[in-house]
């Protein structure tokens, strides 16, 4: 190494300039908060796990393929020149702009050679799908290795050729009773190392054997996907109908909700009962209504509220909804569900214990669903409009671009299902509404949607045979009112109301006349009412309300009318609140122990009554209360993205914090136990890889102090291992118990200082 | 945004604006394969049923045309989703094939191995099926031909039937149109139904349905069996071809509980086909009697299930049936369909008084309040007593007769269901009863008296429903009813549908007893009509006024010659 080159991870960055400094935060948000103090300290940061984890997580699959070409090099630090001969089957321009990606986010670092940070080393396990070396496996290795695998069977051959391949690791097959499978005669054979129970793994040298002249496998370049084309215009109509259906039957859903809520499940979420009442109430499938409820929901249209809070209702908000145009009320419905948390294919799958998921359930939320919509949807963003992709293309090069998440991209089929039918997406191409969605937010997606989107009609047709057709969607008033006065029997584009006797009685229970009723259709009916119509109305309200009913807490009865008309007009019983139902009968508001009392004080012999009519000698118990239940927890809040005067300014106190620490930096490093500093951590990853014993401060577990000199294997999790020469044993130590370290010399080893 | 007269609903229903310049286009556009529902004055509904997409897959139109009929006449966007569902709908149609293999018979063929695959194991399908001859083809036994279509339909792979028909025993039938014509719509009616093969043709009462019958057995020119509700509809058909084609006497026969004639052209029964001796049909060997190379199922909404049973033994000949509403009470009407074959023809019956083929009806719904006594009687009865004490109340006479002066000169009918009822009326208005146990020799002369304008009035039971032929009835007087059949309500209606010499108007009233199920089961009944688009005035008994006074008719009909 030359001695200008920068020894490590820390020296490194001190020599970046303040830009790169704020490209690798700005890329790595999570080790800019909070700010580090200086440049020892982001080495620090950069070293958590989590946080090499989250960096490799948002690379592309060609970027890793450089990342694995320097970690499977022999040496550490990988002559930059030297890159593209390792990968001869990738363009130069790619290997650069990987080195680039990757230095920028110091997951390499180094400026003539590339050194892979010790985090990234153990946090790519497999790097370029090969497994561990022979001897991390303890497997020896043939003499002969080409020799031995040139010998294999056929079945032998393939088992090995597909491990060689993705991943080293295998699933043993179960044993069968007589023959060796051939995975088991190749662990026999020691070309497969066990790692567990029933999994095994092809050392690396095995793979690279296998692999021949492409050590690092095939090259990752980024797959050419087959675009679709659809004319923006008509997909835009495509959306719009999308959007007109989609908005119609989530009305629908919070229409039929008013009226009869669902019951919250104890479990949260809505029972499966009420879903299917819904379904068969709206005339649509159980798997349709949920989807519509859970974007009603994420819309914030509908939510627990109630007495009880025991209820889902529509919201407020869902007043204020109706009132809106289309466009708006569809921008609503679909920002609500990009930036939603919960991921609405899970609902009505089987969970682990073979049970449903219910609908609007908290099982469902999954923080990486909004970055899974957005960045799934932001691909088809790239494409100008009119071109998209279908979804098997669309995820394959989802798979490409973060290779590590592939596993979190099952549930993006459905979510482009999803999108679909919301209208933002059509067959694969954004539609303008979508595209407006994804770039300017609900505003610009209103925008984009508002000429494609009917206007709201103010009138009906009605026609002789009861039904009421609203030509158009209704403006909210009218729709409110239709609601009560008649049933839906179709709707999509336009909505079929009947009127039956049923409906009209409901509306005369809300309060209506018929007066009002009659006023009402020949307002909202721009062709003429039917007679039959009128009739029907009359008809009904003659009937409504010859009957009563009325609520009272008890009775006083008696066969002598005499009697009761005496009590009735006995000053002294004036405190029972009594009131003439008809001869014979009173009736009082109070409770029957406190008429009992009141007519027993006035002198009359009253006896209680059971409701079958026997004597009773004491009323019943008062009844009891229900109690309440606690409210449900509020919304996660998603993280604040930095902005670029944060950066800047995080980037100067970095260098200011190093400034003052390099004026006070000393050898060995000190610290206050449980504080780890990056340098500690950096001299400790040194030791590991140059095989050079280290001089420790330790406190152990029950908080006595030691110094040790410590010949360390592995620094792993926080631990570091090493054979402890003091004491003559392998051994474990907690680096957050390590209070100073030093690179011990070969002669300070015998006699520790 | 485009300002079509089509409206596309979520549930596939299609609401046609009839008011919208292009919506005559547009009807002619859909039409192929969306089924027309409801026809009241402003809206139609149509639906957009599978069997109506495979029905016009089948008369050769394709999904591109349907998804463009309806983008083309759409006032909004219709979703994406939905378009893509009647695609796929009508591409499941004819991956399966039903033809005449020169070695192996009829067999069902197969594009698409794992339809097959998924027919052979279906449950419902298996047992129809003979030996697999090769992949993609497997032999079916021809008796078993209709019931495989019906079953293969119920699993949504409807077979594309391409074994064809006899021709049946040839016979010279041409229709006699010396002093008539084909009817436009019956002329399309009929070039429906013979390039379609089987199926259905659905006309109002009063329409001419037999004139259709006629002129698809001039089309076939074979023998024929028509099959039709009773004997004196069957007479009538009888008078009807000897009329209207160069059929003779001699070669129409007449097989009933009377005669048991089998001639070229024969008119049987559905009673006496269903008419069992010791457990077994007796008169099933009709079907065999003759190579029939026509069927014609007369009110078809009326067929009796053992027939379902035997149509499906027949699929090999041509099937015909006509009936004035596909309305069956017991909901089989896509046995109907699937057995006799899918609606070939249908209209509105307001397109067809329009053209003046049908005379123009004006129904009234007379209420009348029931006395103090009545209301109680009925207020304490059983509930299976109530709708008799409502239906027959004792109040409704005085309005009957009230209804029956305003049409002084008008031959006129009164229609009811109780018997007791009837034969009342008969003795209170002087005139025939006409019900189950009058003979067939009664009847007619009654029929034909009534026709000559001996009788003006004549009190019918349920048995005059279907089928009699009354051209001048003109008044029809329903007092009571079965229940709340919609079927019932539009055949009577078709009692007087049936265009008039004058061009004069038809009255229909039905007398109900306010705030009963008398006036539920009439409001329910009248949904048909009112889907139909007859728009039911209704008048308070009270306010029935006679000819000339306030608010009655403006003229009073002049005397029948």
């Amino acid at each position: 190494m030359p001695p200008d080159q920068p020894a490590t991870l820390a020296a490194w960055l001190r020599t970046r300039t303040d830009e790169q400094l704020g490209a690798l935060l700005v890329a790595r948000p999570d080790v800019a908060r909070p700010a580090p103090s200086d440049v020892v300290g982001l080495a620090t940061r950069l070293a958590v796990p989590v946080s090499v984890d989250r960096a490799l997580d948002e690379l592309d699959a060609a970027t890793l393929q450089v990342l694995d070409a320097v970690l499977l090099s022999p040496t550490d630090g990988v002559p930059r020149t030297g890159l593209p001969a390792l990968l001869p089957d990738v363009p130069t321009e790619v290997v650069d702009a990987a080195v680039g990606t990757l230095t920028t986010r110091a997951l390499l670092w180094g400026d003539d050679d590339l050194h892979a940070p010790e985090p990234v080393r153990r946090a790519v396990r497999y790097p370029a799908g090969l497994g561990r070396r022979a001897t991390d496996l303890r497997v020896p290795l043939p003499r002969d290795l080409p020799g031995t695998l040139a010998d294999l069977a056929p079945d032998e051959r393939t088992v090995l050729d597909r491990l060689a391949g993705d991943r080293p690791v295998g699933h043993l097959p179960d044993t069968t009773a007589g023959s060796l499978s051939p995975a088991r005669r190749l662990l026999q054979a020691g070309l497969l190392a066990r790692i567990d129970a029933v999994n095994v793994e092809l050392p690396r040298e095995i793979g690279l054997a296998l692999r021949g002249d492409r050590p690092l496998g095939p090259p990752r370049l980024r797959p050419e996907p087959e675009v679709s084309e659809r004319d923006p215009a008509i997909a835009d109509r495509q959306a719009a109908g999308a959007a007109l259906e989609v908005l119609s039957r989530v009305n629908d859903v919070l229409t039929a909700l008013e009226e009869e809520p669902a019951g919250l499940l104890r479990s949260g979420g809505l029972g499966v009962r009420d879903q299917k009442r819904l379904a068969k109430e709206l005339r649509i499938g159980e798997a349709d209504l949920a989807f519509l409820v859970e974007v009603a929901h994420a819309a914030g249209l509908l939510d627990v509220g109630g007495a009880q809070r025991d209820e889902w209702l529509p919201t407020r908000g869902y007043d204020a909804w109706r009132e809106q145009d289309l466009a708006d009320r569809w921008a609503l419905l679909a920002a609500g569900w990009l930036t939603s948390v919960r991921l609405i294919s899970l609902v009505g799958q089987r969970d682990v214990a073979g049970k449903a998921v219910n609908v609007l359930s908290p099982d469902v939320v999954r923080q990486t669903a909004p970055t899974l919509r957005r960045s799934a949807l932001g691909v088809l963003a790239e494409f100008p409009p009119g071109q998209g992709l279908t979804a098997p293309e669309l995820l394959a090069l989802l798979r490409w671009r973060t290779p590590r998440r592939a596993d979190r991209l099952t549930p993006v089929p459905d979510l482009l299902a999803e999108a679909e039918r919301l209208g933002v997406l059509v067959g694969g191409v954004l539609s303008s509404g979508g595209r407006g969605l994804l770039t300017g937010g609900e505003d610009d997606a209103a925008d984009a949607m508002r000429g494609l989107l009917p206007a709201p009609v103010d009138h009906v047709l009605a026609q002789p045979d009861l039904s009421l057709i609203a030509p158009g969607p209704l403006v909210a008033d009218l729709a409110g009112t239709l609601a009560v006065v008649a049933d839906v029997e179709s709707s999509g584009g336009a909505t079929v109301y009947r009127v039956s006797d049923g409906s009209i009685r409901r509306a005369l229970d809300a309060g209506w006349s018929a007066g009002e009723l009659q006023d009402f259709f020949t307002r909202a009916s721009r062709t003429p009412v039917p007679q039959a119509l009128e009739f029907l109305i009359d008809d009904v309200a003659r009937q409504h309300g010859r009957l009563r009913v009325g609520a009272i807490e008890c009775y006083v009865r008696s066969d002598d009318h005499g009697l009761v008309s005496q009590v009735l007009s006995d000053r002294r019983t004036a405190g029972a609140e009594l009131r003439r139902l008809a001869p014979g009968v009173l009736v009082s508001g109070l409770g029957a122990d406190e008429v009992l009392t009141v007519l027993r004080t006035a002198g009359y012999a009253p006896a209680g009554e059971s409701s079958g009519g026997a004597v009773l000698t004491r009323p019943k118990a008062p009844p009891r209360a229900a109690g309440r239940r606690p409210g449900a927890a509020a919304a996660a809040i998603a993280p604040r993205p930095l902005a670029p005067d944060d950066v800047a300014a995080t980037v100067r106190e970095i260098r200011a914090g190093d400034t003052a620490l390099a004026a006070r930096r000393t050898e060995p490093v000190r610290q206050v136990p449980g504080v780890t500093t990056a340098s500690t951590l950096e001299l400790l990853s040194r030791a590991v890889r140059e095989g050079v014993p280290v001089w420790l401060g330790y406190v152990d577990a029950q908080g006595s102090g030691s110094q040790r000199i410590v010949q360390p294997v592995s620094l792993a999790g926080g631990f570091l291992q090493g054979f402890d020469e003091g004491r003559g044993e392998s051994r474990t130590f907690a680096v957050h118990r390590i209070t100073s370290v030093a690179l011990a010399d070969a002669e300070d080893a015998a006699a520790p200082s | 945004m485009s300002d079509g007269p089509l409206i596309v609903q979520s549930d596939k229903t299609l609401l046609l604006e009839v008011d919208h310049p292009s919506s005559k286009e547009c009807r002619a556009a859909i039409a192929p394969f969306a089924e027309l529902e409801r026809s009241p004055e402003h809206v139609h509904t149509y639906r957009v049923t599978p069997l109506a997409l495979w029905n016009a897959r089948a008369a050769g139109h394709d999904a591109e045309q349907v998804v463009d009929a309806l983008v083309r006449y759409s006032r909004y966007p219709v979703p994406h989703a939905l378009l893509v569902d009647i695609a796929d709908t009508m591409d499941r149609y004819g991956r399966l094939t039903l033809a005449n293999h020169p070695v192996h018979g009829l067999t069902l063929t197969s594009t698409d191995r794992a339809v097959l695959e998924e027919v052979v194991r279906s449950k419902r399908v298996a047992p129809m099926l003979g030996a697999r001859i090769d992949a993609d083809s497997v032999v079916v036994h021809p008796s078993e031909r209709g019931r495989l279509k019906q079953a293969l339909l119920k699993i949504g792979w409807p077979a594309e039937d391409l074994a064809g028909y006899v021709d049946g025993q040839a016979h010279p039938i041409e229709l006699d149109q010396s002093d008539w014509h084909l009817r436009d719509y019956q002329q399309q009616a009929v070039d429906g139904f013979w390039a379609g093969g089987s199926g259905v043709v659905v006309l109002p009462c009063g329409a001419g349905k037999t004139l259709v019958g006629a002129a698809a057995m001039a089309e076939a020119k074979a023998t024929t069996l028509i099959l039709v509700t009773n004997t004196v509809s069957g007479r009538q058909w009888k008078r009807e071809l000897i009329a209207r084609t160069t059929l003779t006497e001699e070669e129409i026969g007449e097989y009933s509980g009377e005669r048991k004639e089998i001639r070229p052209v024969t008119i049987a029964t559905y009673q006496v086909i269903t008419t069992r001796r010791k457990g077994e049909y007796r008169h099933l060997d009709l079907f065999d009697a003759q190579d029939w190379g026509l069927i014609v199922y007369d009110e078809v909404h009326l067929l009796p299930a053992p027939i379902f049973r035997l149509t499906a033994d027949l699929q090999s000949r041509r099937r015909l049936g006509l009936t004035a509403t596909l309305v069956r009470e017991d909901g089989r009407e896509d046995d109907v369909f699937s057995l006799i074959g899918p609606k070939r023809y249908d209209a509105p019956w307001r397109d067809i008084e329009a053209q003046g083929h049908i005379a123009p009806a004006e129904c009234v719904e007379v209420r009348v309040s029931l006395d103090d006594e009545e209301r109680m009687t009925y207020a304490v009865a059983e509930p299976e007593e109530r709708y008799r004490i409502a239906a027959t109340a004792q109040s409704k006479l005085p309005v009957i007769r009230r209804v029956l002066e305003r049409h002084p000169n008008e031959p006129s009918l009164v229609i009811g269901a109780y018997l007791d009822q009837l034969e009342e009326l008969g003795a209170a208005l002087d005139a025939p009863v006409i019900q189950g146990s009058t003979t067939n020799k009664e009847r007619e002369r009654l029929f034909q008296a009534f026709r000559t304008g001996e009788i003006r009035t004549l009190v019918v039971s349920k048995v005059a429903n279907f089928s009699i032929d009354l051209p001048e009835a003109a008044v029809a007087v329903q007092v009571s009813g079965t229940f709340g059949s919609r079927q019932e309500e539009a055949q009577r209606l078709g009692r007087v549908l049936r265009p008039k010499a004058d061009g004069r108007q038809a009255h229909f009233y039905t007398v109900v007893s306010r705030d009963t199920l008398d006036s539920e089961y009439a409001a329910h009944r009248q949904r048909f009509l009112a889907e139909q688009g007859y728009a039911y005035t209704i008048v308070d008994a009270a306010d029935l006024a006679g000819p000339g006074e306030v608010n009655g008719p403006d003229w009073v009909d002049e005397p029948a010659d």
